[in-house]
């Protein structure tokens, strides 16, 4: 739709024959407004391991034939997700059948940064965070890449020395913004990490360092929890006040990382009983589990059982893991003060809008991140290369080359190469209209007057070795509510093969150029006929569409004087004007990898015929609201 | 184990104590393994049961809501990526509209929308599934998760285990179809499901808690204890709600007449609105707070309504708070006139805590937990807080309402200080604890005798655990949570194993259908699903059934 008219989508067969079968069924049956349990349906819906397969098949197929006379709607939401522009799909030699990116499964073949274009290996795209380890940066307000370069005026020598900052070419802004300045100009991304553990304000990140250092110190633990101790006889504000007092809060980043010692601590010291050699890591042993069960039910006082006092088993005493106390373990008792001061400086003059980051800056950052202030240069995400095979039959579709640099493919089975390729160009007003110069004969396509008939030409080019024998198929209004009439004024055709240009040239060299010269020097008065083809080349083949195009809703003066009041005003997009049509295509194939002999004549034994079959969605143009 | 609260008192039942035992192994993997367990799974599948849990990259957390993705690996603190759920995400392929003519969402649409149409693009799915095509629910899924492998996780699909973090209601058809299209999709060997609820309190290093998540559609208050939940409580007043109501305040800006109630229709672009609200909203700490009223004379200059792109309008500061506070607090509103399914946050939250137990609800309410979009509005959670304990004070523990019983309670209370008046001159009352029922019970005296026992054994089990600290209990208090899906890369990366993990071949076979039909598994069951390395010969959709 955004593609400038006209524009030409194809549907992904897969589309008709979804993939999650027993989700499909099942939604037929069962229905959605009931979220409790159905089992009966549900059961029987998905039983499609291999021996039901057939079965399921073929009612898919059945259902599918039943979705295929009603005609595929491009205006559907789901027709989104299926229609591809005809150069960004695959096709499967194997299956035989057009592969969207929906059909195929991926495989990485190599990470790279999209900015330096340095391949990053895998070891250490995880540790990197899927980030560039180098200096690339983008800017965390706005996104572009983000410079090095030095400050000039901290020193005025020619080598290019002293503190460096990153910056942004397009906003302007710099690390000195946050207040980060950097040593070298290199290793930019260590030196940024290393900054961002140690200094205060912008130090939301990662602090692990602290956290483990205090949680290491017996010293620090002991204190910690009689602070805790105290605290249930205090006030707990004067509590968290103290505390926010003696160390700022952590980050979520060194938050996480205290939570996670805290618990594995814990889950250490609560599974360390000898007896049990299975709970290595986590649980109590069986046996200990077992006993303190028996414990507890055979004893009569509860609270015995329960904690263990009085004097009957005080070995039996499980460790308790318990929850965690301080901020040291990554417990954070909720600051007032802070969300005060956030909305004092949400108020205060010097912070207003553009103070505070947006939503999309935020996502990229820390979920700590508030002010635009607290914004970090980001690393440049990596990209991947990646394999692609067809995902029933795993035959490689796409297969490109590892280095980052390289654009070739090794293999790569592009849809265009089997199916032909439709374009549409408009045709002159027909003869109704008044005289037209033949050089201005385009209707403009953005503002399609309602009910005018136009013509328009699709042309469809074939790139495959043999000859194609086309049909096409139009509803004869199209869906919605915008109902344009459409004609194939020749639905049923033949592209010629792709052969040799220069066989072409050499042989009939005649027949076709006379033609088109005959059409061009015919021009405008070259009139359009049912049943006949346009204009014919060696591997193309035009025909002629007729649409007159529907009036939208709430502007029709026609028809439906009293309907009226229950049409809303066009939904955006609604206006545009495009006609599903339906391709089936067949070829006598050759049987396979006996390609290469184009020019002989067909034997009938070593041919296939093939067919394939799929929805094509044609982008006429917009419809004007008025006559 | 049950005495991880160990200054629990003795009006705790024995059913408690029990359930108690059970609600906590069923987080904590502590398994007595039954031979018969082993022979049972053993002889059932062939599956070999360690082989699809150690030797194994990183599990793959997704948590997945109706208005926002998060995706990153266990055992990161942070999402490797947070993506938003709208329009652009639906478009075509080749279609880059979204570039060419910038965010088409934050201009004004051409004409003023329903303020349901308004959202309805913007979502993944709504809880109510009668007007949603779970088919297309399951195009945006597919889309949204290929492209986050693809352009953030940066592994292939389908390799690794993948957990999911979801709220314990979902509706199963949605379910269904979400694991459907995954386990269809890609070979992904096994899907955890883990609640986001006791996410959230793991992430806020909690065993107990009270979450209470402001998510988009709905607020849900989960009452959580010993990492079980007790009690989920709803409402739908949510972001969604303030988000739409933030919608007709600026539409009613735009308009130029401030005071004029607008209808129902939203004439500004929904990614304007949504960047006012999250930069800008805020919430009153209290009703009547003089340095709030202070703030509130300021204004704030924000985009204009119409132009988001070329000018700006003042704003008087105290209005950006009238939706957050209208929508989730409703003051002034009383409490009878909400249905059933809109309570105001504060009454949630109360209600949630009164459908508690009086021990478990001590120590819930001094942990409670706000996630979702909402926590993170300035002043709110303080003001839900506040008004919570404003709600306490007036009623007590109590669910009893009514002029008749005020008038009761006056006599009772008046009785009592008649006796309080012998009584004094014996023994020296205690004074009633904070979080007890304060107010009210015609018992009160009949308890407050047994009080000295109850210290006495507490004292001594005080004396004994000296190291151990006793956990706050009874009195309000809120601690922050790094959210569910750190909390769920948090216990992943334990090697915790969640209570649901389907696997795929039994999914594909059944699908949501070969969960084991009890919601409440019998315990040798549960304990098998939470064996290290076992094999489960069933599973369970456990909470979600």
């Amino acid at each position: 739709m955004s593609r400038p008219f006209p524009y030409t989508y194809i549907s992904c067969p897969c589309a008709d024959t979804p993939v999650p079968e027993p989700g499909r069924k099942r939604k037929s049956t069962l229905s959605p407004q009931k979220p409790e349990r159905t089992s009966v349906p549900a059961e029987d819906s998905q039983e499609t391991q291999k021996e039901k397969d057939d079965d399921d098949e073929q009612e898919q197929e059945a259902q599918g034939e039943d979705e295929e006379e009603q005609t595929f709607d491009p205006r559907s939401p789901r027709s989104n997700f299926s229609l591809y522009p005809p150069e960004q799909l695959l096709y499967c030699e194997d299956c035989h059948q057009i592969k969207c990116p929906r059909c195929i499964t991926e495989e990485i073949v190599s990470w790279y940064c999209p900015n330096c274009l340095f391949e990053t290996p895998s070891s250490m795209v995880k540790s990197d965070g899927n980030r560039c380890g180098r200096n690339c940066f983008n800017c965390p307000a706005c996104t572009a890449p983000l410079a090095v370069s030095a400050i000039e005026n901290m020193a005025g020598n020619a080598t290019q020395q002293g503190p460096w900052v990153l910056s942004c070419g397009y906003c302007l802004w710099t690390t000195l913004d946050i207040g980060i300045k950097f040593d070298k100009p290199t290793n930019i991304r260590s030196q940024l990490q290393k900054m961002t553990d140690s200094t205060a304000p912008a130090s939301f990140d990662r602090k692990p360092s602290r956290t483990f250092g205090d949680l290491k110190s017996p010293l620090a633990t002991f204190s910690s929890i009689d602070e805790q101790s105290n605290a249930r006889h205090e006030e707990d504000p004067d509590q968290s006040a103290h505390k926010e007092d003696s160390a700022p809060p952590l980050g979520a980043e060194a938050r996480f990382a205290a939570l996670k010692s805290f618990y594995r601590t814990q889950i250490n010291e609560t599974s360390n009983s000898p007896s049990d050699p299975l709970s290595s890591e986590f649980g109590f042993s069986s046996p200990g589990a077992l006993n303190r069960l028996m414990s507890l039910y055979a004893s009569s006082s509860r609270l015995g059982g329960l904690y263990g006092s009085g004097n009957k088993k005080p070995k039996s005493k499980p460790p308790v893991m318990r929850e965690a106390l301080t901020a040291s373990e990554g417990l954070r008792i909720a600051d007032s003060l802070a969300e005060v001061e956030v909305i004092e400086r949400l108020a205060s003059a010097d912070c207003g809008w553009n103070g505070v980051a947006s939503a999309d800056q935020r996502t990229e950052q820390s979920p700590d991140v508030r002010f635009v202030d607290d914004l970090l240069p980001l690393p440049v995400l990596l990209r991947t290369k990646r394999a692609k095979r067809c995902k029933p039959c795993k035959h490689i579709l796409v297969k490109p080359e590892t280095k980052p640099q390289s654009t070739r493919f090794r293999i790569r089975l592009i849809a265009l190469s089997y199916i032909p390729l439709p374009t549409l160009r408009p045709l002159a007003f027909p003869s109704s209209s008044s005289v037209v110069s033949p050089t201005v004969p385009a209707p403009d396509l953005t503002a399609l007057p309602p009910l005018r008939p136009i013509h328009v030409l699709l042309n469809l080019k074939n790139h495959m070795f043999d000859p194609v024998r086309i049909t096409l198929a139009t509803p004869s209004v199209t869906p919605g509510r915008v109902s344009s009439k459409v004609t194939v004024l020749c639905p049923q055709f033949e592209i010629g093969a792709n052969s040799d240009v220069w066989d072409e040239a050499l042989q009939g060299a005649e027949a076709p150029i006379a033609d088109s010269r005959s059409a061009t020097l015919r021009g405008g008065e070259k009139v359009p006929e049912a049943g006949k083809v346009w204009d014919k080349g060696r591997n193309w083949t035009t025909v002629v569409l007729e649409v007159v195009p529907g009036t939208l809703p709430g502007t029709d003066p026609l028809s439906q004087g009293g309907a009226d009041d229950g049409q809303s005003p066009a939904l955006p997009d609604e206006d545009v004007l495009e006609i599903p049509v339906f391709v089936h295509m067949e070829w006598e194939a050759e049987v396979q990898l006996e390609q290469q002999n184009v020019g002989k004549s067909s034997k009938p034994d070593d041919l296939v015929t093939r067919e394939l079959a799929y929805w094509m969605v044609l982008g006429v143009g917009r419809i004007q609201a008025g006559l | 184990m049950a005495s991880a609260n160990p200054s629990s008192d003795t009006k705790r039942t024995t059913a408690t104590v029990s359930s108690g035992l059970r609600q906590s192994q069923t987080v904590r993997p502590s398994p007595p393994q039954t031979p018969q367990q082993q022979l049972r799974s053993g002889s059932f599948t062939s599956t070999s049961p360690g082989s699809s849990f150690r030797n194994e990259d990183d599990a793959i957390i997704f948590e997945i809501g109706a208005r926002w993705l998060r995706a990153g690996f266990e055992g990161n603190g942070t999402p490797m990526c947070v993506l938003g759920i709208g329009p652009e995400e639906s478009r075509r392929a080749g279609d880059y509209r979204g570039w060419i003519e910038g965010k088409a969402d934050a201009a004004p649409p051409s004409h003023p929308v329903n303020a349901e149409d308004w959202t309805r693009t913007y979502e993944l799915w709504r809880p109510n599934l009668r007007d949603v095509d779970l088919g297309l629910v399951e195009d945006k899924i597919e889309r949204l998760f290929r492209d986050t492998y693809n352009q953030y996780l940066l592994t292939d699909a389908g390799v690794s285990r993948l957990v999911l973090v979801l709220p314990s209601l979902i509706p199963h058809p949605l379910l269904s179809s979400l694991l459907t299209t995954l386990f269809s999709r890609w070979r992904f060997p096994s899907i955890t499901l883990l609640s986001s609820a006791t996410m959230s309190a793991t992430a806020a290093g909690l065993r107990s808690a009270l979450v209470v998540d402001l998510g988009w559609a709905e607020t849900t208050v989960t009452g959580i204890y010993e990492y079980r939940e007790i009690t989920t409580k709803r409402s739908m007043r949510a972001m969604k709600s303030v988000l739409q109501e933030m919608g007709r305040l600026l539409t009613s800006l735009a308009s130029g007449d401030p005071e004029k109630p607008s209808a129902d229709e939203i004439s500004v672009g929904f990614a304007y609105c949504e960047g006012v609200t999250s930069r800008l909203a805020w919430c009153k700490s209290q009703a009547g707070d003089e340095a709030m009223d202070e703030l509130s004379s300021k204004t704030v200059s924000i985009p204009s309504p119409t132009h988001p792109e070329q000018e700006y309008t003042d704003v008087p500061f105290s209005r950006l708070a009238e939706p957050v506070e209208k929508v989730l607090i409703a003051p002034g509103v009383p409490e009878d006139e909400f249905d059933d399914e809109e309570n105001s946050i504060p009454l949630l939250v109360y209600n949630t805590l009164l459908a508690l137990r009086p021990d478990t609800r001590g120590t819930c309410m001094s942990r409670i937990v706000f996630v979702g979009g909402g926590a993170r509005i300035p002043g709110l959670r303080q003001r839900i807080i506040h008004e919570v304990s404003l709600l306490i004070d007036r009623h007590g523990w109590t669910p009893v309402r009514g002029k008749a019983l005020e008038r009761q309670r006056q006599r009772l209370r008046e009785l009592r200080l008649a006796t309080e008046k012998q009584a004094s001159n014996r023994e020296p009352e205690q004074p009633a604890s904070a979080d007890a029922s304060s107010s009210t019970d015609g018992e009160r005296p009949g308890l407050s005798k047994e009080e000295p026992e109850l210290d006495f054994v507490e004292q001594k089990l005080r004396r004994q655990n000296k190291d151990i600290p006793v956990p706050k209990q009874g009195v309000l208090r809120e601690v922050e949570s790094l959210g569910a899906w750190a909390g769920a890369s948090l216990a992943t990366s334990l090697k915790i194993r969640g209570m649901v993990e389907i696997d795929r071949e039994k999914f594909l076979q059944h699908g949501l259908a070969g969960a084991t039909r009890d919601s409440e598994p019998p315990v040798p069951d549960r304990r098998s699903g939470l064996r290290a390395g076992g094999d489960r010969s069933s599973w369970t959709l456990a909470g979600w059934a």
